[in-house]
């Protein structure tokens, strides 16, 4: 074999890698075997189905007005920015916190009404724990002169269930409502939680 | 001339060998799966991208191009695709959001040697193993593509099992997802999911798929009316896994971890372009392992801090880091917020960490400013392609930091803690903004306030081995011992 032969086979040989190489890299010689995931048809961005929407389990509160809604309210020292006012302000996404126990929320109605049902709310979301909190209820006609109408009472907040709880009692007239809170299993509050107390 | 004839043989018979091995590599079939996008969507505009010939479906997701803080920043947006394969993937890349013709491309991390082709304005590349690539046009960061090749799903989760949550492709919005012990949750790839995941007071969760978590809908945390909405929010939980989604377009911090121990992050990518966007972030945690992620952030990329107890084992590997604005691996400022009895972060590892970019302050620091004994921490294999921190005012541009003063993020004023035994072996500097050696500095308090025992080894800076503190512009002041260069 002579060297102009060694020099042919090798340039071959390398030939022969190169068309390989040039192959590997050709979509034509990639087999691929493909999977297409498909998106649903949807016209606009839609609840996820595993997360059924939980109003439908909402404690129910009645329909007739909200004598708390707006009106002045009254309470002892708050944590953070957590204010008193924000616990009739019509939005469950702020909320009032307590520094501390027992507190005590009242909330002048500015007129004497026939009250039945206090509401108790905190934001639904879900990334908002279940907790226990307890609470009394009591009311006046003066401000100063209170009775009580729901004696001290553990109730649950769910986000299942809208994370309000509704406290019933015989119908009675009041102007101020005073709502007394005295524990909470919550893990990350110091205090008594309450993003809207409704009055009806 | 029989010797030449064997030896000629013999390099034959390996050509050959060689070959058939390339022909039996190749006639193994490459397993793609690619997603649609929500049908409430529309690809980018930016950029078109095919894989073996399918085209991807390419989101715009926030980035930010401002290397100095802004409390009302406005970011812009870059390319993003994802697919997952085995086998063989050859990327085709046209950019038509650039504005001018792509004359040139480099594929990132370069150390993984991938040169691209360019013809007829597409960028074409193969890859052969799953990662995070990104794709840096005409020399230029503006548009860059960041693609997410995942490997194969395996592990999914059962539909049908009560204890999983499946989000399916598509859009969806939700204003928030609590998990609780023992629950699952899948994010499909082709999903983008509007929400946060909090995991609080919770144990052996999962967070898995191929999804997007997306943040678009709330405005910057800091803007009136908004609050943090963190993506994925881990709370005095355990046991804990977070795997392959991708989180885009958060409105604050991103992949969150506070009080919680055995937590293990695979395969998720951050991309984040608002305030205080920091990628992974974790707050008097023990035991997180993070692996193969990608975080490309506009605050601090890789972040440990105390905030109620002290901080122990925690390893980031094999990450890629871009970093647009402050640290990429930043342990402080706060490390003892929660003012508790003698407060440590130690046992924490950086292995294996490519720093793509970092546009802004130290790549490796150490921010002790509180009171906390940090000790323990190790750097390996940390490669800088881009070193081009720009600082802030001519400030905070070094390449590695550690400090001992109070800053505006102290708690604990006019106490201090120690840094001691600190090692950093393998550390390459591939590029930088000015081609010169940046600076780096060591700074301790006071004679009971010191940084001791900080090893710098296998150090090269632009191709140069390091082999002393001058080498390295290595400032120290009078509360330093044992900060060598070997």
């Amino acid at each position: 074999m002579n060297k102009k032969s060694i020099v042919l086979l090798l340039a071959a040989a390398v030939l022969l890698m190169l068309s390989l190489a040039v192959c590997a890299e050709s979509i034509d010689q990639i087999e691929t075997i493909i999977t297409i995931v498909p998106a649903p048809d949807q016209t606009h961005a839609e609840r996820p189905p595993c997360f059924p929407d939980p109003a439908d389990n909402y404690v129910p509160l009645p329909e007739t007005e909200n004598y708390a809604l707006g009106k002045p309210v009254f309470s002892g020292a708050h944590a953070d920015v957590y204010v008193s006012k924000n616990v009739n302000d019509g939005k469950t996404d702020t909320y009032w916190e307590s520094r501390g126990w027992p507190a005590e929320m009242a909330i002048d109605l500015q007129g004497e009404y026939t009250v039945s049902t206090v509401a108790v709310c905190l934001n639904p979301s879900s990334i908002w724990e279940p907790r226990i909190q307890e609470i009394a209820v009591q009311v006046s006609t003066d401000g100063e002169n209170y009775t009580e109408v729901a004696a001290p009472d553990k109730h649950q907040f769910d986000p299942e269930t809208g994370n309000r709880i509704r406290i019933d009692f015989d119908p009675v007239q009041a102007a101020f409502v005073k709502l007394i809170f005295t524990m909470s299993t919550a893990s990350r509050t110091m205090g008594a939680q309450a993003a809207e107390i409704c009055v009806y | 001339m029989k010797k030449t004839r064997t030896l000629l043989a013999a390099v034959l018979v390996l050509l050959c060998i060689a070959a058939v091995s390339t022909g039996v590599a190749e006639s193994a079939p490459t397993l793609l799966t690619i997603y649609e996008g929500p049908k409430t969507m529309t690809s980018s505009e930016a950029a078109k991208v095919s894989v073996n010939g399918y085209e991807l479906f390419v989101y715009d997701v926030m980035v930010n191009h401002e290397h100095i803080w802004n409390a009302n920043t406005q970011p812009s947006s870059t390319p993003m695709a994802y697919f997952d394969f085995s086998g063989k993937a050859l990327i085709e890349i046209q950019m038509p959001g650039l504005g001018k013709a792509v004359e040139s491309a480099e594929v990132l991390p370069k150390s993984w040697g991938i040169s691209p082709t360019v013809a007829d304005g597409t960028v074409r590349f193969m890859i052969t193993e799953p990662g995070q690539y990104t794709v840096v046009f005409n020399g230029s960061v503006n548009k860059a593509l960041h693609l997410f090749a995942n490997p194969l799903e395996s592990e999914v989760p059962d539909q049908n099992d009560p204890n999983v949550l499946w989000i399916g492709p598509g859009e969806w919005v939700i204003d928030a997802i609590a998990l609780h012990d023992d629950q699952t949750l899948y994010i499909s790839g082709g999903a983008v999911l509007h929400s946060i995941i909090s995991v609080a007071n919770a144990k052996n969760v999962r967070i898995c798929g191929r999804g997007i978590i997306d943040g678009s809908d709330y405005p910057a945390w800091n803007q009136p009316g908004s609050y943090a909405r963190v993506p994925i929010d881990l709370n005095h939980s355990k046991n804990i896994t977070v795997e392959g989604v991708i989180v885009a377009n958060s409105n604050c911090w991103n992949v969150n971890s506070y009080s919680s121990k055995n937590v293990r992050i695979d395969n998720v990518k951050v991309i984040s372009g608002r305030q205080n966007g920091d990628g992974f972030t974790f707050q008097s945690c023990t035991d997180h392992v993070v692996t193969n992620c990608f975080a490309r952030t506009w605050d601090d990329s890789l972040v440990i801090k105390n905030y109620s107890g002290s901080t122990k084992g925690i390893t980031f590997r094999n990450i890629q880091v871009w970093t647009d604005l402050a640290q990429s691996m930043e342990i402080g400022y706060e490390t003892d917020k929660g003012w508790v009895l003698d407060p440590e972060i130690s046992e924490v590892l950086f292995e294996d960490i490519t720093v793509l970019y970092n546009f802004h302050k130290p790549v490796i620091s150490i921010h002790n400013s509180d009171d906390a004994f940090v000790h323990s921490i190790a750097y390996h294999n940390i490669v800088v392609e881009n070193a081009f921190m720009q600082g802030d005012n001519g400030n905070n541009k070094e390449l590695i930091e550690m400090t001992l003063q109070n800053s505006s993020w102290s708690t604990v004023r006019d106490e201090f803690g120690t840094i001691d035994d600190v090692l950093i072996d393998g550390l390459t500097v591939v590029n930088t903004v000015d081609g010169k050696v940046p600076r780096s500095r060591f700074s301790g308090q006071d004679e009971e306030h010191r940084i001791t025992n900080v090893t710098l080894r296998n150090v090269s800076i632009l191709g140069t081995p390091m082999t002393s503190l001058k080498d390295m512009k290595i400032s120290l002041n009078d509360y330093c011992d044992g900060i060598t260069v070997e």
